[in-house]
């Protein structure tokens, strides 16, 4: 490879920047009621009801249109609670707020796994 | 009583021959109403432009009151600065922090707002708004075709991560409603305000993607101002100004010889910068971080041809002047960045950028001509456009005029602030009375325009050669 391609590569290494492919304006991503996420919902994640939970592999089960699907809940996954049907504001919540029964939406960290992978993040539905 | 009867007649006259103008301009072929946009692309997106920009300026989504015009007004170059919020009224819903008791702490902060310019952000989240945000100036949102697309996606806003959801340019409207309009600081969808639905959405970005320039320049353009050519000759100079490696063409775009990359993101030191303006007010103003959450102290590359008339500079309004603003890269902050070093290590010399005085005059000398150039396109557009209207259509051509007079008015104010072309000054000072008496008149405002237009024309060959 040539010294100056070399030293092209570097500088557009160096001054590049992140790339932002994980980011996003996620700050206000929890004002967002379940389903309404621009760009998002429907088609880049799942919505449907938690089915079953098991806390020990901290994985869901989620029963939507699209038929029975998984999340995984890591130490990174943002959890929401949806409160805008309550007309109260949103909040964090933690993992005990995912319960069987409750309406989720859930982005996952790789869309190539999405209805099985680790959540990026989980809204939860309150009402 | 002959003098009352000939009165009478005159009137009478008069009446019937204003209907008679009135009658025949309303059937003149061009005042006809429009009918329907003809089927098809152009058509359908025409209509769903004019259907972005009414949503851009009207439309509240049940919040503040504020609109995307509160922070992006057309009639200073979809951006704010302390000289245009002088100009508001107090009960402006830009100013609501000043009189809404519910947004009074935690939302903006008037103070920073009105001498800076700045608007309160919480990129970091809402958990502690007290501590938690950072204060950024509003970015303009003119030749965003141009200027937002990158290999890794679109990069809207001063850290290149302001949209939610997708990130897109389309949902950027989404996060703006949610941090800028809310009525309270609870931020509930469907009481503080409503989201935007799909349509809007869609007619949104189709609107912002038809503002201002629609391509980039090719430099070198045959410019005639001599200090402006030594400008543009260091700009593309990569081993002096060497400003055109992140801003190709004096767009957003970064091509350091292996290709363009598209719009990135550079740690240039801004933040470095001693003396920041809002620091000096004693105001609490929190580190900006950039991109990301943590941040990687990375900011947005914004286009540099619409620079020079929408100042003030960088993501903190920390410099007013385009003269600062390339000073600004001599300065022991850029030299020191990340950015800086990385110049720095590839040049034969050890050296980042640097300038004498002369030099970094003559680079904002080039940025002033090549902005006053825009104005003077986008002057003409909006002339043009505004001369084709019908005569029903007149409120709606009368505001194209005004916009018209604003460009010209900044292209005055870019050359005339640095000393440049007198000769083409005085022809768009021509060209700025022409069209504000073409925005009075009735039976001569087509001839005042071609006249304004002309104008424009002669100015811009004092500024640069005809092809």
């Amino acid at each position: 490879m040539s010294k100056v391609l070399m030293t092209v590569i570097g500088i557009a290494v160096l001054l590049w920047g992140s790339a932002p492919s994980a980011h996003g304006q996620r700050a206000t991503e929890i004002y967002i009621p379940v389903g309404q996420s621009p760009g998002l919902s429907g088609k880049h994640t799942m919505i449907g009801k938690i089915e079953t939970i098991n806390t020990q592999g901290r994985i869901l089960t989620i029963a939507g249109s699209s038929g029975t699907h998984t999340a995984t809940i890591t130490s990174r996954t943002k959890i929401w609670l949806d409160r805008s049907k309550l007309r109260l504001a949103n909040q964090k919540g933690t993992f005990s707020d995912l319960q069987k029964g409750r309406t989720v939406e859930i982005k996952y960290e790789d869309p190539k796994q999405m209805g099985r992978g680790a959540a990026e993040w989980v809204k939860v539905q309150l009402d | 009583m002959e003098v009352r009867r000939n009165t009478r007649g005159i009137k009478r006259l008069s009446v019937v021959l204003l209907a008679g103008v009135i009658l025949g301009l309303t059937f003149i072929p061009a005042c006809q109403p429009p009918q329907s946009p003809p089927p098809g692309s152009e058509g359908d997106l025409a209509q769903l432009i004019a259907k972005g920009e009414r949503i851009f300026f009207n439309e509240t989504f049940n919040g503040n009151g504020r609109t995307c015009g509160t922070c992006h007004p057309a009639e200073n170059n979809f951006t704010i600065d302390p000289a245009f919020i002088a100009t508001l009224p107090k009960t402006d819903p830009l100013l609501v922090a000043e009189f809404n008791p519910d947004l009074k702490k935690n939302f903006e902060n008037p103070k920073l707002m009105r001498e800076f310019g700045l608007i309160l952000e919480n990129l970091d989240g809402f958990d502690d708004l007290e501590n938690r945000f950072v204060m950024r100036g509003v970015p303009h949102v003119l030749a965003q075709r141009t200027s937002i697309d990158s290999p890794q996606g679109p990069r809207t806003g001063w850290s290149g991560d302001g949209a939610p959801g997708d990130r897109s340019l389309r949902s950027f409207a989404v996060g703006a409603v949610i941090q800028h309009f809310t009525k309270t600081l609870n931020r509930i969808a469907g009481v503080d305000f409503r989201l935007p639905t799909d349509e809007e959405l869609d007619a949104l970005e189709a609107f912002l993607r038809s503002l201002g320039r629609q391509q980039d320049l090719t430099l070198p353009l045959p410019l005639k101002g001599t200090v402006a050519k030594r400008g543009q000759e260091i700009f593309l100079d990569n081993s002096l100004g060497k400003c055109n490696l992140c801003h190709q063409n004096a767009g957003a775009t970064a091509d350091f010889g292996g290709g363009n990359i598209g719009n990135a993101n550079f740690n240039t030191g801004v933040e470095g910068l001693p003396d920041q303006p809002p620091d000096l007010t004693g105001e609490r103003v929190p580190p900006d971080d950039g991109l990301g959450t943590p941040g990687d102290g990375t900011f947005n590359t914004p286009p540099l041809v619409e620079a020079a008339d929408t100042g003030p500079f960088f993501h903190n309004n920390a410099i007013e002047t385009i003269e600062g603003a390339v000073a600004f890269y001599n300065g022991a902050a850029f030299n020191n960045s990340p950015s800086g070093r990385a110049l720095a290590r590839t040049d034969p010399n050890g050296v980042g950028i640097r300038l004498d005085a002369t030099q970094a005059v003559a680079v904002a000398a080039f940025l002033r001509v090549i902005n006053a150039l825009e104005n003077i396109r986008a002057s003409i557009e909006l002339l043009e456009v505004s001369a084709q209207k019908p005569f029903f259509e007149r409120k709606q051509a009368t505001r194209l005029l005004e916009r018209a007079v604003h460009e010209t008015q900044d292209s005055i104010m870019v050359l005339a602030g640095g000393g440049l072309h007198p000769d083409a000054v005085a022809h768009l000072q021509d060209a700025e009375g022409l069209v504000k008496k073409a925005a009075r008149s009735v039976f001569f405002r087509g001839s005042r325009i071609r006249k304004a237009i002309d104008a424009q024309q002669r100015a811009k060959g004092l500024l640069v050669e005809s092809p």
